[in-house]
């Protein structure tokens, strides 16, 4: 004990010891849905703040789930399932995915047709659709929850490499979160708006939207192929946005004009 | 579920220090501003190499030692300026260490005292950085597993030393098979093929053979106290096949033998086949003999691609979803170099999860398994290597306490 470290490293390791959030007061009624022209259960998630990433201790955590406290200050609509293949297919003109069923979700897609899927829809509905924000996806998936999913729990919520017999299973078959959100764990990934890179190393950021450049894509949720610590609200994986994989697919948001207030944390 | 209880074992394990992680101010006052004290427990080749990587990282001060051999650690003392009085000698010599006012302790002993030692280390209240393997038995895994809960309990830092599990090319690709790019896995290898290794220990056991003294020098060809080559050595293979597959082996079967070497008690070569949940199949491999090929290899094949990696060269995934990965030059330092890095960064910042303990426990039994196996020529499952709880004597008859 003869030296002091310098203060940037003491500043840098501080960073991860945030202090647990819990979910916005205003969260998710039952019935704060509407369904759309397309069939799918819009639901809407408030403005609010979580923290995002993992916390060191966190069970199956990895590095670059490097833990911050970000803000979401607009709300928005999240769909309640990945899209579903009739969904896809009343908008698109071909279904590559390996298994075909109107309720199955759509794989098989890229990146750029998940973006032109989100167009098509917003010029049917009249409204803003796009994919989630890598954060956005994050805070839906965690509906409040600071942990993992348990061990024990997992195979109630989700389709994973344990159970799914090495393929998708149609939507809204297994326990929604708690905020009335089928599948984030489990079925397919889900391909989000986010290019993929590290995060920030800031304890507070503001509605984040990724690198700004970068072809690589965050994909988000873990698949029916996946192992547990790909099943968690923090995990990130990166693909090539021009990948078509057979267990990713979409899930689409909708940006809604209202601005919630900030209602601060329990 | 059908991977069943090895996968809840970790999960659990993790899952208890989960809440322990605690602000830095609470850490422990000066701690989080201060230079860490140390205590090196073995003091031979490695336990040196380790300590002067300690001192460079610039956070610690090598305060005490301890060996069995009075030459070792008066030529270790001199080389770091350890205080003649902070110098400890016979097998109980590292307990007076305890009673000294170090932060921490780095265990570099033959692997057969890991599991007392890092037990006495947490109840002395210090900080643990504990080579690998972890222990040399079922019983030594046990104590190591509890021992890493009551230093989370204690607000001490518990860090077992694999270097793979640094680096950022295995990381990535683990993560990518873990999510599904390698489609399912099916089955794999995992190889450690180097040479006699341990060419001086061998020669001071020729020397005196029936010296006590001499067979605690030449610990590293003792089954007992090295945990023979597949434990003490060939465990990197094996460590990166249960990462890769977050699962431990439902059972195995194996053999082995001596063919090319003459002295100690430790085989030369092993084989075995393990059988993972979901009948996942790895076959392990490994010879520590002979010249000609040197690799530290594990390999999984998916349905829709390959992880391919190796401790001394590159780590990649081919296939429909390749990653390019890439190879740290000199993993063996590199790795501690950052684990030594992250110790220090645990501490000053009360991150007292110790998430490397569960894993690192889970290898180490897998390593037994396979060994358990081999030199019975059989098959073992897991659940009968746990509940026969065997422990390895190590003959330390004729050595100065």
């Amino acid at each position: 004990m003869t030296r002091r470290l310098p203060l940037a490293v003491v500043v840098i390791v501080a960073a991860p010891a945030l202090p647990a959030y819990g979910p916005a007061l205003d969260t998710p009624a039952s019935g704060d849905a509407v369904v759309n022209s397309v069939g799918m259960r819009m639901v809407r998630m408030p403005a609010g703040s979580f923290p995002m990433g993992s916390l060191p201790g966190t069970p199956m955590r990895q590095e670059e789930e490097f833990p911050r406290r970000v803000t979401l200050t607009r709300a928005f609509r999240i769909a309640s399932t990945e899209v579903t293949q009739r969904q896809w297919l009343a908008l698109m003109p071909s279904n590559r995915s390996p298994r075909q069923g109107d309720d199955l979700p759509v794989t098989s897609v890229s990146w750029k047709e998940a973006q032109e899927f989100c167009l098509k829809v917003s010029q049917k509905e009249g409204a803003a659709y796009r994919l989630p924000t890598e954060a956005e996806w994050e805070y839906a998936c965690r509906a409040g929850a600071d942990s993992p999913v348990g061990a024990a729990e997992i195979g109630a919520v989700a389709w994973y490499a344990d159970n799914s017999e090495e393929t998708t299973h149609p939507v809204r078959q297994k326990r929604p979160n708690a905020w009335g959100l089928h599948d984030m764990l489990g079925n397919v990934a889900e391909w989000t708006l986010d290019a993929y890179g590290p995060y920030p190393r800031v304890e507070e950021d503001k509605d984040p939207k990724g690198p700004a450049a970068g072809s690589t894509r965050v994909v988000r949720g873990g698949a029916w192929r996946s192992f547990p610590p790909a099943l968690r609200c923090a995990a990130r994986t990166g693909t090539p946005e021009a990948h078509q994989l057979p267990h990713v697919g979409l899930r689409v948001v909708q940006e809604i004009e209202e601005h919630d207030s900030i209602v601060g944390n329990r | 579920m059908r991977r069943g209880s090895r996968r809840e074992f970790l999960t659990t394990a993790a899952a208890i220090g989960a809440p322990l992680l605690v602000s830095p101010r609470a850490a422990r006052g000066s701690e989080a501003n201060s230079r860490l004290t140390l205590g090196v427990i073995g003091c031979g080749g490695r336990g040196t190499w380790i300590a002067d990587l300690f001192q460079k990282h610039g956070g610690y001060e090598i305060r005490a030692a301890a060996d069995y051999f009075p030459d070792r650690v008066d030529e270790f003392g001199g080389k770091f300026q350890v205080a003649p009085q902070r110098r400890y000698t016979g097998l109980q010599g590292y307990r007076r260490l305890l009673e000294s006012d170090v932060d921490a302790v780095v265990i570099e002993s033959p692997p057969w005292f890991h599991p007392g030692q890092a037990r006495d280390a947490v109840a002395a209240g210090k900080h643990v950085y504990l080579a690998k393997p972890v222990a040399v038995d079922v019983p030594g895994c046990r104590t190591v597993e509890e021992s890493g809960h009551k230093a989370a309990e204690k607000q001490k830092c518990f860090l077992v030393d694999f270097q793979t599990r640094t680096d950022p090319f295995y990381r990535e690709a683990v993560k990518r098979a873990q999510y599904g790019d390698i489609g399912r896995i099916v089955c794999g290898e995992a190889t450690y093929f180097c040479g006699p290794t341990w060419g001086d220990q061998a020669k001071w056991l020729a020397e005196k053979p029936d010296d006590p003294e001499m067979r605690l020098k030449a610990w590293g060809l003792d089954r007992a106290l090295s945990g023979d080559v597949i434990t003490e050595q060939n465990i990197h293979a094996l460590d990166v096949a249960t990462w890769v597959l977050d699962a431990a082996p439902l059972h195995a079967v194996g053999s082995g033998g001596r063919k090319a070497r003459t002295a100690g008690t430790c085989w030369d070569h092993f084989s075995v086949s393990f059988t993972f949940p979901q009948d996942v199949l790895v076959t392990f491999c490994s010879k520590q003999l002979g010249d000609g090929w040197d690799d530290i290899c594990c390999r999984m094949y998916g349905t829709e691609g390959t992880l391919d990696s190796h401790y001394f060269g590159e780590v990649s995934i081919r296939g429909r979803q390749p990653y390019r990965g890439g190879k740290i030059p000199g993993l063996y330092q590199d790795g501690a170099i950052a684990n030594i890095a992250t110790f220090h960064d645990r501490i000053t910042r009360g991150d007292f999860s110790n998430p490397t303990v569960a894993a690192s426990v889970r290898s180490n039994l897998t390593a037994i398994l396979g060994r358990t196996a081999a030199w019975r020529s059989a098959r073992v499952s897991w659940e009968e290597m746990m509940s026969a709880n065997e422990a390895l004597e190590a003959d330390l008859t004729g050595l100065r306490s």
